[in-house]
């Protein structure tokens, strides 16, 4: 017994575990044809904290065994220069439309977020973790303890961001009557992501490529305005 | 395949020597995505295998944050005291940062690249 609680504190177990479960989540997520309240992280984070609980197991002994992956990020998100690198000619082209954009989406974004929340009269760490809800998850957990925010907290409304971007889109920029891909991809990718990125490859791949150029260079962007804001304050 | 993966690591490290020399809020691995920007930019050549090790990264992106999603373990009390609020702020600040930047886009398309208004029109039918 005391052999078996040994393994249970090492990344073997909790590797192994980590990504059998979200190996099959990810199956249900591909049957579902990718639907958003498919995601497999929606599944497999509850399920794991399941796991943990029954097991005994802190979560800090969780994270350490986990390191191998979270690390993974750093590196991922230097890589997200290779696309908007590919795009160049792309972003040249259209300077000013996507500068002006992304920059108003950006604003937006934050001082909405965080003006709403605020009415709820949450700690700075809290508002700290919804501020960075527009970028790409490693990004917002990133940003969030830069500021003294709650990384896991950042990442959950990230996805939720995600969720509600991906499905709500198509009848929101409908009811705009915007029929031009680009602006339509765009303001996905800004707003909402990997998640708005991937619906609007499912929709068309003009909005697709827009969408993950959005998500790129929102990474970036929130990323300075609020570190700007953080010298400021 | 090691070249490429060395570029990426030696970008972030650089970028978190960046970080703590300046002292800014902007997270060292931005501040690498930045500085690896730089370098595509200076030493321009085709890229294939970097290409292909960070696609393959972007496309893994969901499994590796599943270790930080799962501290949310820790953070029941903030959930219950303010889920309505993170869930109410969230979902409007989404919607309204559609609007806002699908807007700017069309007027900032309009007014300064008339070219290129109605290039890809979207066909009716689609339900995009």
């Amino acid at each position: 017994m005391s052999a078996l609680s040994g393994m249970l504190a090492t990344p073997l177990v909790w590797l192994a575990v980590t990504l059998g479960v979200f190996e099959a989540c990810d199956q249900l997520s591909r049957k579902s044809g990718r639907h958003p309240l498919a995601h497999p992280v929606l599944w497999a984070t509850p399920i794991l904290i399941v796991v943990l609980w029954v097991s005994g197991t802190p979560y800090p002994v969780y994270k350490d065994n986990t390191f191998a992956l979270s690390f993974l990020l750093g590196p991922a998100v230097v890589g997200l220069a290779v696309p908007i690198w590919a795009q160049r000619e792309r972003i040249a082209r259209l300077a000013l439309p996507i500068l002006l954009s992304l920059t108003a989406g950006a604003v937006t974004s934050i001082a909405s977020a965080v003006g709403i929340l605020a009415l709820f009269g949450p700690p700075r760490e809290i508002l700290a973790s919804i501020a960075p809800r527009a970028t790409t998850t490693p990004v917002a957990m990133a940003i969030a303890s830069q500021l003294g925010g709650i990384p896991a907290l950042a990442a959950c409304i990230v996805l939720f961001a995600g969720i509600v971007g991906a499905m709500g889109a198509t009848p929101l920029l409908n009811l705009l009557k915007l029929d031009d891909y680009r602006p339509r991809g765009f303001a996905l990718g800004v707003s909402a992501h990997g998640f708005g990125a991937a619906r609007a490859f499912q929709v068309d791949a003009t909005a697709g490529a827009f969408a993950s150029l959005g998500m790129a260079l929102n990474a970036v962007m929130t990323a300075a305005l609020l570190s700007l804001v953080a010298a400021l304050l | 395949m090691l070249p490429a993966i060395f570029l990426l690591l030696a970008c972030q490290l650089l970028g978190e020597v960046l970080h703590q020399l300046t002292g800014l809020a902007l997270p060292g691995s931005v501040i690498g995505m930045v500085v690896l920007l730089g370098w595509l930019a200076l030493v321009r050549r085709e890229r294939p295998v970097l290409t292909a090790v960070s696609a393959w990264l972007t496309a893994h992106l969901s499994v590796m944050f599943v270790p930080s999603a799962v501290g949310l373990m820790q953070e029941g009390d903030a959930l219950a005291r303010y889920g309505v609020g993170l869930a109410l702020a969230t979902a409007v600040s989404t919607v309204l940062t559609i609007v806002v930047t699908a807007l700017v886009f069309r007027w900032a398309l309009a007014r300064f690249t008339p070219d290129e208004v109605g290039k890809r029109p979207v066909p009716s039918e689609a339900g995009a």
